[in-house]
């Protein structure tokens, strides 16, 4: 297990180090000369010369890519060029919206597909099962921001049950902040739901026609019990998968959710960073969102070793 | 006193008639066994005991145990049933058993859920179950996972949690036919103990005539569906009386015809070959492991003779094979063929390649299943010299195609219109389409029902006079080792320790390991053997044969 | 054989919208860059089938053009995560274990962490918008999942027996991989090529909603939801059509996907067992 443990530890420090150089190569050393491109075409030399000492442009790639990692390292992010803040600051403030959001909505969608796809897969064949499968690719097949922007018409202008956008921080109490996070919530989820419970049931229908489903059977279990007591942990292998998956399609489908629902969340900052070309911006939030799909996937890996005794021994 | 009886037992899976009024009796304490060859229904009697069908299948007719038509019962008083009064177990140990699930857990599990026992008692029970199957907790922690242990050890998990309640009967389908032989001379011995000491009925499902005798008090010999024929063990063997039983066991003991052959000389030299493989490393920064899977082996086969090489799994038979296939790469030391050196890889010049071919265990995974028989068999030609026009193929192609008995129109078949006997046919066709001199046979028939195997073998004694073949015949089955080969290697943990003439090695063993092999291997008492009944067997045909 | 009806179906809805596309390129009922303020907002009548959106353009031919741009983007990047991802897979297949097999999976592994979406950020960031980089976005993250597909099947394949005995016949990795694996993935291949036509269309609808992608005039299914959104509130029905387009193409490819899977497979199972 230790083995394991320091073998995924390795490969995630590895695979972060690659995805910093490549955010890096492609924010600073592509453009040619950072500064000029973020002031755009009509700015003055002194003005672009002030900004090159200001981001440090004066110095060699590899040190401003020291600089940078080290700073983001100890949480330092650089100062905003636009906001004229720190970066760090802009990131907190606005986590406190998006984190809670892409929770909210795997949390949805988890409470959703799991007793789904296990009806599916237990009455295999039958109405329900045919129901569910219809049922998902149809929410496969819509796209979570014309859903949101259906649910805001139904239940922000209709029914009036919910606000059409916006969010007052969580000082006005957790209620609150959660209501204003539902409908972005179950547009995020919906989609990923019937993923997932599609997944569920065909991991569960492949578990359930295995060779030791067949002797749990000759013992005495029933059909019901061996697909909680025997299916149900095997199948957790590709379920973890594609929830693993998941987060990060999570994290990149609240870039757009954000945006129907006027959510000040990261997905809104970077989105106004690139139309502001704040380079430091969008370089910071990106490596951010990037470490939280390695970090998720890392721990994705870990819960395998706990579901998988078969992956515990080898590295 | 009876314990089970069935009767007029009819079963189908979507309208097809799959077994068809069947009628036996188990009685208490008994061994009864059930042979035939696949497709014969045999399987399927013990899933319908279970009620375990398939889904789409019908069941009609008795099955009595204790005085309770099984029939009759629903699915819930069917699951109180299995587990407590009929256990059973199954071919594949490998896949046997639930991967995520601790030995210890699963054998409990049976003991849980039919009640009583709580999860402490359970577990203390379930270590007494695994010490019964020689798995004792002081060498096999109960906290193991299927995945830690062996594939003979897997089953005895298995039995384990099949006789954990002392179930009245326990149904055994072909439990050691994935085992090697030693590991399966266990297990039946195993099975025998402790049918006798936990006074239960055993019904025992195989292939293998000999592993029958073995085992059964009586037999049931079934052909498609039916029982043909029923009686003691013993009096079955001295005195078979429907042709198909008659037949099945003349198959099994089966001897191609004597042949006079040219001898000549030496063809294929290997002297003191290692293989070793990169093990993937278990931990980082760990130094390279190794895993030396032949060290040292020499021999060499003549022209027209049939070298046998007979080991259990892991010995290093198929590697040896690849090596001298120069797909493997060696360590050290000498593979030569007709004097040329083998190379592995690229290097290796397509005129030694063409002088030797092979033939597989899997007639399903051994032809790609997109392309027609005529370019399967035609993939050799790749190994000419010069490239031939399409109507030489087709006509070269042809000819091999007639040669091992199959039809002109073949050609433009695919590969899943051919049954398992039809396939190994054209597997040898695309062998000898170039007319190599050495045929590699890895497990050629092993995985063919015994009447199959017996026309395989003597279509491959044809070939082999004809052409003046030499074969390597791998095999994990003495009997037809035994039968169709000049010499044999005996090679044991990547080394061979023994190797002779064939009637010497299988009459006068000398390393104790052939010895235990021989022993292990389920034979019939030859006392059974009557005349009648054995056509060709231990007649001698040994030396009729025998080489120079 | 019976053809499954969620086949039939899928493919009756993709070869609808491919038509509409291809039909687009040579006719249209109206031009859609001229803008006629005049007849702005009609409602769907004879004259405008679909009616007119808040410039007066006819809604059907920008639907019609909106599927052509749907799809070439699409197409493009699956063809691109193909061309690129499965000669990758197989060459890993074909030498597993070794130093390249390794590289190629941690790249994939790299590419993963990269949503697509966040790829066409770093792209755009840089480049700026444009429908050519909203295709390299959703190329780049196909080239990994078609690397993993093909070496998974590749794999197993590898083990059969019939490679042996292409190799014994003296044939190289390369060929082998052409010649043997190839003709046994391609069904595989196509169906996650369908899947992956699908996720791309929803992707390239993502990317021009929130103006990453074809730019204006260009009219595509994303970008009319995002200006349908002002006007939600008095014209649901702007919303309403090119959501409910992208909702058709999504579920006919999906279904179409399905579809094949279930209707090659079977087929592929009979011929190996």
């Amino acid at each position: 297990m230790l083995h394991y443990l320091l073998s995924r530890i390795i490969s995630l420090l590895l695979s972060l180090a690659v995805a910093s150089l490549v955010i890096f190569f492609v924010i600073e050393i592509i453009p040619g000369d950072p500064a000029s491109f973020m002031l755009g075409l009509n700015a003055s030399p002194e003005t672009i010369a002030s900004l090159k000492a200001e981001l440090g442009l004066d110095q060699t790639p590899l040190i401003r890519y020291f600089d940078w990692v080290s700073g983001l390292v100890v949480g330092d992010f650089g100062i905003s060029y636009t906001y004229k803040v720190p970066i760090s600051e802009l990131v907190v403030d606005r986590i406190q919206v998006s984190l809670p959001l892409a929770l909210y909505a795997l949390l949805l969608s988890t409470a959703i597909a799991f007793p789904v796809g296990l009806i599916a897969a237990s009455k295999r064949g039958g109405t329900a099962d045919f129901g569910i499968m219809g049922f998902t690719q149809l929410g496969i097949a819509v796209p979570n921001f014309w859903f949101a922007m259906l649910l805001v018409l139904f239940f922000a202008i209709n029914l009036r049950w919910f606000s059409a956008g916006g969010f007052s921080g969580w000082d006005a109490g957790f209620w609150y902040g959660i209501k204003s996070l539902t409908l972005p919530a179950i547009a995020l989820a919906l989609t990923q739901a019937s993923i997932l419970a599609r997944v569920m049931r065909s991991a569960l229908i492949d578990t359930l026609s295995q060779d030791y489903i067949r002797t749990a059977r000759a013992k005495g279990l029933s059909q019901r019990r061996v697909l909680i007591k025997h299916a149900l942990r095997n199948a957790m292998i590709p379920v973890l998968t594609i929830l693993g998956l998941q987060f990060s399609f999570l994290l990149a489908g609240a870039i757009i959710i954000e945006n129907v629902f006027f959510l000040p969340g990261l997905g809104r900052l970077i989105f106004q960073a690139i139309i502001q070309r704040d380079l430091i911006v969008v370089e910071s939030v990106v490596m951010l969102m990037v470490f939280a799909v390695i970090v998720v996937n890392f721990l994705v890996d870990l819960t395998y070793a706990m579901v998988d005794p078969r992956l515990r021994r080898s590295g | 006193m009876t314990l089970l009886s069935v009767s007029g037992l009819n079963v189908s899976i979507n309208e097809e008639v799959i077994l068809k009024d069947v009628e036996f009796i188990i009685d208490q304490g008994e061994v009864f066994g059930f042979v035939g060859e696949s497709g014969s229904g045999k399987s399927m009697t013990a899933l319908a005991l279970m009620n375990l069908l398939p889904k789409g299948s019908d069941r009609t007719g008795q099955i009595i145990l204790d005085g309770k038509n099984l029939i009759d019962l629903s699915e819930r008083e069917m699951c109180s049933i299995r587990g407590r009064d009929i256990g059973m177990i199954f071919q594949e140990p490998m896949t046997a058993l639930n991967p995520v699930m601790t030995i210890g857990n699963q054998v409990a599990e049976t003991l849980i859920i039919h009640g009583g026992y709580s999860r402490s008692e359970a577990m203390t029970i379930a270590r007494e179950k695994l010490a019964r199957v020689e798995m004792p907790p002081n060498r096999f922690s109960p906290d193991l996972y299927p995945h830690e242990i062996s594939g003979g050890q897997r089953q005895r998990v298995c039995i384990a949690l099949a006789i954990a309640l002392r179930p009245k009967i326990l149904i055994a389908d072909e439990p050691t036919t994935a085992l090697d032989v030693s590991t399966q001379a266990q297990i039946l011995d195993l099975l025998k103990l402790l049918v006798k000491e936990e006074q239960m009925s055993l019904l025992f499902i195989t292939h293998d005539l000999a592993v029958i005798a073995r085992m059964a008090d009586r037999v049931a010999v079934m052909q498609t569906g039916r029982i043909v024929e029923m009686e003691t063990t013993r009096e079955l063997f001295q005195d078979m009386k429907h042709d198909y039983s008659k037949k099945l066991f003349a198959a099994s003991n089966y001897i191609p015809e004597t042949k006079t052959k040219t001898g000549g000389g030496s063809f294929l030299e290997v002297s003191d070959v290692y293989r070793a493989y990169k093990l993937p490393n278990r931990r980082i920064l760990d130094k390279q492991n190794y895993n030396v899977a032949i060290r040292g082996v020499s021999f060499s086969i003549r022209k027209g003779e049939s070298l046998g090489l007979v080991g259990e799994s892991g010995c290093g038979k198929s590697t040896l094979s690849r090596t001298i296939l120069g797909l493997d790469p060696l360590q050290k030391g000498r593979i030569t063929v007709d004097g040329v050196e083998v190379i592995s890889g690229r290097k290796m010049p397509h005129t030694l390649r063409k002088k030797m071919q092979v033939v597989f265990q899997d007639p399903f995974g051994s032809f790609n299943p997109r392309h027609k028989v005529g370019r399967l068999v035609a993939e050799p030609f790749h190994l000419l010299a010069e490239s031939l026009s399409a109507s030489e193929q087709r006509e070269r192609v042809v000819t091999a195609l007639l040669e091992v008995g199959l039809r002109e129109t073949d050609v433009d078949k695919y590969i899943h219109e051919f049954s398992g006997g039809q396939r190994q046919r054209i597997a040898i066709a695309r062998a000898m389409v170039i007319k190599p001199d050495l045929v590699i046979l890895d497990e050629a028939v092993s995985a063919l029902d015994v009447s199959i195997r017996a026309q395989i073998l003597d279509l491959l004694n044809e070939l082999q006079v004809q052409h003046n073949l030499s074969y390597l015949f791998i095999s994990h089955d003495l009997t037809v080792v035994r039968a169709v080969t000049d010499r044999v290697l005996v090679m044991q943990g990547g080394k061979i320790i023994e190797e002779g003439r064939t009637d010497r090695i299988f009459d006068h063993p000398q390393h104790d390991y052939t010895k235990r092999l021989l022993q292990a291997s389920p034979r019939i008492p030859t006392e059974w053997v009557t005349k009648e009944t054995n056509q060709g067997y231990h007649t001698g045909k040994l030396s009729e044969k025998e080489f120079r | 054989m019976r053809i499954p009806t969620q086949l039939l179906f899928g493919a009756f809805l993709s070869i609808f919208f491919l038509v509409l596309a291809l039909v687009s390129l040579i006719w249209t009922p109206y031009p859609v860059e001229v803008l006629n303020i005049s007849e702005k907002l009609k409602s769907p009548e004879w004259k405008y089938i679909l009616g007119t959106d808040h410039f007066g353009r006819d809604i059907l031919s920008m639907i019609m053009i909106g599927a052509r741009t749907s799809i070439s983007v699409a197409l493009v990047a699956v063809g691109i995560g193909m061309l690129v991802g499965v000669p990758l897979g197989l060459a890993a297949a074909a030498n597993r274990r070794s130093i390249f097999d390794d590289l190629i999976m941690r790249s994939n592994d790299l590419v993963f962490a990269f949503p697509s979406l966040v790829i066409a950020i770093l792209i755009t960031a840089v480049f700026g918008p444009s429908a050519f980089n909203a295709i390299l976005a959703i190329g780049i993250f196909n080239i990994p999942v078609f690397a993993r597909v093909s070496r998974g099947a590749a794999l197993s394949l590898w083990t059969l027996e019939f490679i042996m005995a292409a190799r014994v016949a003296g044939k190289g990795k390369t060929r082998i991989s052409v010649e043997h694996i190839l003709p046994n993935i391609i069904n595989l291949l196509l169906v996650q090529g369908t899947i992956q036509f699908s996720l791309g269309i929803l992707a390239e609808a993502g990317l021009s909603y929130i103006g990453l992608g074809a730019q204006p005039p260009t009219p595509s299914w994303g970008r009319m939801l995002a200006d349908a959104q002002t006007l939600i509130y008095t014209n649901p029905r702007l919303a309403f059509i090119p959501g409910l387009a992208i909702v058709a193409m999504v579920l006919g490819l999906n279904m179409l996907g399905d579809g094949l899977r279930d209707y090659l497979d079977p087929r592929l199972r009979k011929v190996r067992q």
